[in-house]
């Protein structure tokens, strides 16, 4: 029986805890720290446990601001134990809160037409920078305090992104290795930084992410004038792509666990999706990216491209459906191809019915269909489909009311099965 | 949030449980429990989905503070028996560093080092922690619930910034807000609430 004298004493002998040595120095500081805090310096009240005095709200405000519209949410690393995401809160917009999201600076020399950390954009009012040591204390702490799940860093490129990014390593270094800390780490690689960065931050992060934000070159430069797609991101992507193949065949260990990811403005240019659609399935046959996050595109205030339209955030949706049609069920893009209007957009409807109507000609009996199939029919997923086939083997004929207490969508599914011999009649059948 | 095949572990801890169902557990295997449509088949399985939701939320809502350098302290009243559990969860996180997760009736104390962990169940949060102040020997003044609280609700205020800068406002979608983030979850966690923070309320005019 252990008493909770044995366990106070087992804790005080511990030298250093998880997240290091340098996290029981600051911890310490949490008491007594009354000369470090007579310095003044942010860094030293912050590690004295007075976050908000310390801190300047309006800067951890707006450098939050400037990643509200970076999407990743994934906290999976298999660096770690295999654990489903945990999700510490989620906004007014559903979307999820697990990582501290931020930029290092919102100071930036590019001229973005859809970003309000632009050069050009006239709606910034004052830029803002953290020092590696101030960011480095606020991660420890809402780590600590159980609000996150790891660390988010981007940046705008400030007048050197060489030197913007070793301010975001030194961030990392600081985190890995004086306080030990086996939290999450996204790191944004910025366009044009060099491969001795690429290749350190690989090293230290679960994941790297350089966004691609157009589908082409042209349609980049008409929303940036100041990268080139070709050199400053596509190349990076390759860069990321072969240190990670290289290193996993010399050093045989997990660099960069969770992979690289990118991400694209939806609509900014007036891009198809079709043309969207053609370099994300480059991205995932040749760059071999993760993923691929997309971001309707909202005029912000300010800004170059502030007088065009936004885009309805069912297009993103979309999108997202025929990302995880290609990925998660295997449809070819010849299939997915068939979800496009004639001008290659998305049409507010689910992709996967509009590709069953052209290719499930006959209804499928879900007693003898392959799993391949069953996973072509509009409401199975991945999920009902196994379920299906491994109930079938005891049961080999199922009812609606089975398939449906088996997660199968019913409504959506049974135009497309034949359920028992019956087929339900539709008007499209009696139209044909 | 679905149990998976750890559906056993996660049904014994439903405040329901029983020997009836510890028996039946046994004859089943969680691929068949999958599969099947018997009634009490499906109850099982809802359950034990049930426990591990709400083990999942209490794993991401619940928030902790520092008594001293060795004490990490949060707010739990879970509907199930998962206490013991999630405090584990957070004693691996926070390797070295007694955890105690509680409300005003009982309280689970853990402590992970070297990979073992020391587990201990005492009554209310407060009673417990005022024990482990006295075992490690922490003075009264500076060190207490009080100043604890304080720098508690200075990290709020930096978390509740950061978190009103995520939110897009043409996005808006309450509904998902409360379906992923549950009120009663919300409770359970002693957590401040943070929804309509954005919104003006009374106090912004008076």
């Amino acid at each position: 029986m252990v008493t909770l004298e044995k366990m106070a004493r087992l804790a005080t002998e511990c030298r250093f805890d998880c997240l290091g040595e340098g996290s029981v120095e600051a911890a310490e500081g949490l008491n007594s720290s009354a000369a470090e805090e007579a310095a003044g310096h942010p860094a030293a009240r912050i590690a004295a446990g007075n976050m908000a005095e310390g801190l300047d709200q309006r800067k951890l405000a707006t450098l939050g601001e400037g990643t509200r519209h970076d999407v990743c949410a994934s906290t999976f690393s298999p660096r770690s134990r295999p654990l489903p995401g945990i999700c510490h809160a989620f906004t007014q917009d559903g979307r999820c809160v697990s990582l501290f999201k931020t930029l290092y600076t919102n100071l930036c020399s590019h001229q973005c037409g859809y970003c309000s950390n632009s050069a050009g954009c006239k709606g910034k009012n004052q830029a803002f920078s953290y020092a590696p040591e101030e960011l480095a204390a606020i991660t420890l702490s809402l780590y600590r305090g159980n609000y996150i799940e790891g660390l988010f860093l981007s940046s705008g490129a400030g007048r050197d992104e060489e030197r913007i990014t070793e301010k975001m390593l030194d961030t990392v270094r600081l985190l890995r290795q004086k306080h030990s800390f086996s939290g999450y780490i996204h790191l944004k690689i910025l366009p044009g930084s060099s491969e001795s960065h690429i290749q350190e931050a690989m090293m230290l992060a679960d994941r790297v992410s350089i966004n691609l934000e157009a589908a082409s070159a042209s349609h980049m430069s008409e929303i940036c004038s100041t990268k080139s797609y070709e050199s400053d991101i596509l190349q990076r992507q390759r860069y990321i792509h072969r240190f990670m193949t290289e290193m996993r065949s010399e050093v045989g260990q997990a660099v960069l666990p969770a992979g690289q990811t990118t991400q694209m403005v939806v609509g900014a240019t007036g891009e198809s999706d079709e043309e969207i659609f053609r370099r994300v399935i480059f991205e995932y046959d040749e760059i071999k990216v993760k993923r691929t996050y997309y971001s309707a595109f909202s005029p912000q205030r300010g800004t170059l491209l502030e007088g065009r339209q936004a885009q309805p955030v069912w297009r993103e949706r979309r999108l997202y459906q025929m990302d995880w049609l290609y990925r998660i069920y295997r449809f070819r893009p010849s299939e997915i191809g068939y979800a496009f209007d004639d001008c290659g957009f998305l049409p507010n409807a689910d992709p996967k019915l509009a590709i069953a109507r052209e290719f499930l000609d006959l209804p499928l009996d879900p007693s003898t269909a392959s799993y391949r199939q069953l996973l072509r029919v509009p409401g199975i997923g991945p999920k009902s489909a196994r379920r299906i086939i491994a109930r079938r083997e005891k049961h080999p004929a199922l009812s609606r009311r089975e398939l449906a207490a088996l997660g199968v969508q019913i409504k959506r599914a049974s135009p497309f099965l034949k359920i028992n011999g019956w087929t339900e009649g539709t008007l499209e059948m009696w139209q044909a | 949030m679905r149990c998976g095949s750890n559906y056993s572990f996660y049904l014994s801890l439903h405040r329901e449980f029983n020997e009836r169902l510890a028996a039946r557990v046994v004859l089943i295997r969680p691929e068949d429990l999958e599969i099947s449509l018997k009634r009490e088949d499906i109850r099982i399985r809802k359950m034990a989905d049930d426990v591990a939701g709400e083990v999942h939320r209490m794993k991401a809502f619940v928030r902790l503070s520092s008594l001293s350098p060795n004490i990490l302290y949060g707010f739990m009243k879970s509907r199930h028996r998962i206490g013991e559990h999630v405090c584990e969860h957070f004693a691996r996180r926070n390797e070295g560093i007694i955890v105690v997760l509680g409300n005003g009736r009982e309280s689970w104390i853990c402590l992970c080092r070297d990979g073992r962990i020391w587990r201990e169940r005492g009554s209310g949060l407060e009673e417990s922690l005022g024990l482990l102040k006295s075992a490690l020997n922490i003075e009264e003044s500076g060190q207490d619930l009080a100043g604890a609280g304080l720098k508690r609700i200075n990290l709020d205020r930096l978390w509740q910034a950061y978190y009103d800068s995520q939110y897009c406002p043409e996005r808006k979608n309450l509904a998902a807000f409360n379906r992923r983030m549950p009120r009663r979850d919300q409770e359970a966690a002693g957590m401040r609430l943070v929804q309509n923070k954005r919104n003006a309320s009374l106090d912004d005019f008076i």
